[in-house]
């Protein structure tokens, strides 16, 4: 029981995504941070107020952290399919070092 | 990027690069905002020299010049989104004795008598003032962002905040004494900037600045202490 609590708060810490998720995510903060960045500028130099500016890009890169950092359940919507465990038999010819298996 | 801990640093790391760009790019956007600032009056209304010490246990006499001046300027086009605050000061400055053909000497004689600093909105939380001046300082810009109207100087008659001296001591009946006018932009980001003496593009030089010559005069005398000296 403890260690099934364990091995769920290690996976809720690591908060590991999938090979799309990885790709998408990259994407994301590349794209969002860069934008907030603009929009920053852009509002300060345009209304003259840089405590504006200083403002909208804490924000904004505080919302790209909140929606890049946690395990978001659109990131694992690849999961990868792995080979069954055991549940196929190997073909009878297989060799591996020299070795015939069966 | 496959756990929370790489994208938490991998965030982070492009943040620190978008907040060097976004510096980078403000700072640069001072060029294009132009600066025209003028004075319209310069000149010295009192001068006064007295004899002093430079410190209360000093058995060293030393020539103090007191300099009263009048300023009209208009400095307000530095003020833009990216002043932090702006350094305002005004100097004394007089040919060296040894003129500029001593070797080793100074051509000029520069001292500061008098300075301020002009805080921007944005930097109001700054000023080195007490609770009252700071609520006043701050009223004064109620919901502004920028406040261009705090870089029209005038000062009448002003006392100088500094009396100055001259390393040799003496000071009085000092010929061709000018007064200069001089100011230095303190970015949020970017380089500190002074007045040019040539018009770089869209910032303008500083004309006017200068008083006209003036002489230091000679000691004033403390009336009481003569005629008690002339009486015994």
């Amino acid at each position: 029981m403890a260690e099934q609590l364990l091995e769920q708060a290690r996976d809720i810490f690591e908060g590991q995504i999938d090979f799309e998720g990885q790709k998408l995510v990259e994407l994301l903060v590349n794209v969002a941070l860069t934008l907030v960045g603009a929009v920053a500028f852009l509002v300060g130099y345009f209304l003259q107020d840089i405590k504006l500016a200083v403002y909208i890009g804490l924000i904004g890169t505080a919302a790209v952290f909140l929606l890049a950092v946690p395990p978001w359940p659109f990131y694992n919507r690849h999961p990868v399919k792995w080979l069954p465990v055991g549940g196929v038999t190997p073909p009878a010819n297989l060799v591996v070092d020299d070795k015939m298996f069966r | 990027m496959y756990s929370s801990v790489v994208r938490l640093q991998n965030t982070f790391g492009y943040f620190t690069t978008v907040v060097f760009a976004v510096a980078a790019v403000i700072a640069f956007s001072d060029l294009f905002s132009p600066r025209t600032p003028s004075v319209g009056v310069l000149k010295a209304t009192n001068v006064q020299v007295v004899r002093g010490r430079p410190h209360y246990y000093s058995s060293k006499k030393e020539e103090y010049a007191i300099i009263k001046f009048s300023l009209d300027a208009d400095l307000s086009s530095l003020f833009t989104w990216n002043t932090k605050q702006l350094f305002v000061y005004v100097t004394a400055e007089w040919p060296s004795a040894g003129g500029s053909s001593g070797s080793g000497q100074n051509a000029t004689n520069q001292a500061v008598i008098w300075d301020s600093i002009i805080t921007a909105p944005s930097s109001d939380h700054l000023a080195n003032l007490g609770p009252v001046a700071m609520k006043k300082l701050r009223r004064s810009a109620e919901g502004k962002s920028i406040d261009p109207s705090r870089g029209k100087l005038t000062l009448k008659n002003q006392r100088p905040k500094y009396q100055i001296t001259h390393p040799s001591g003496k000071l009085a009946e000092q010929d061709d004494v000018v007064l200069r006018l001089h100011y230095n932009v303190q970015p949020w980001v970017g380089l500190l900037t002074w007045n040019q003496d040539v018009d770089l593009w869209n910032w303008k030089t500083l004309r006017n600045n200068l008083s006209k010559k003036f002489t230091l005069p000679a000691i004033k005398k403390k009336k009481a202490t003569e005629e008690k000296k002339a009486g015994k």
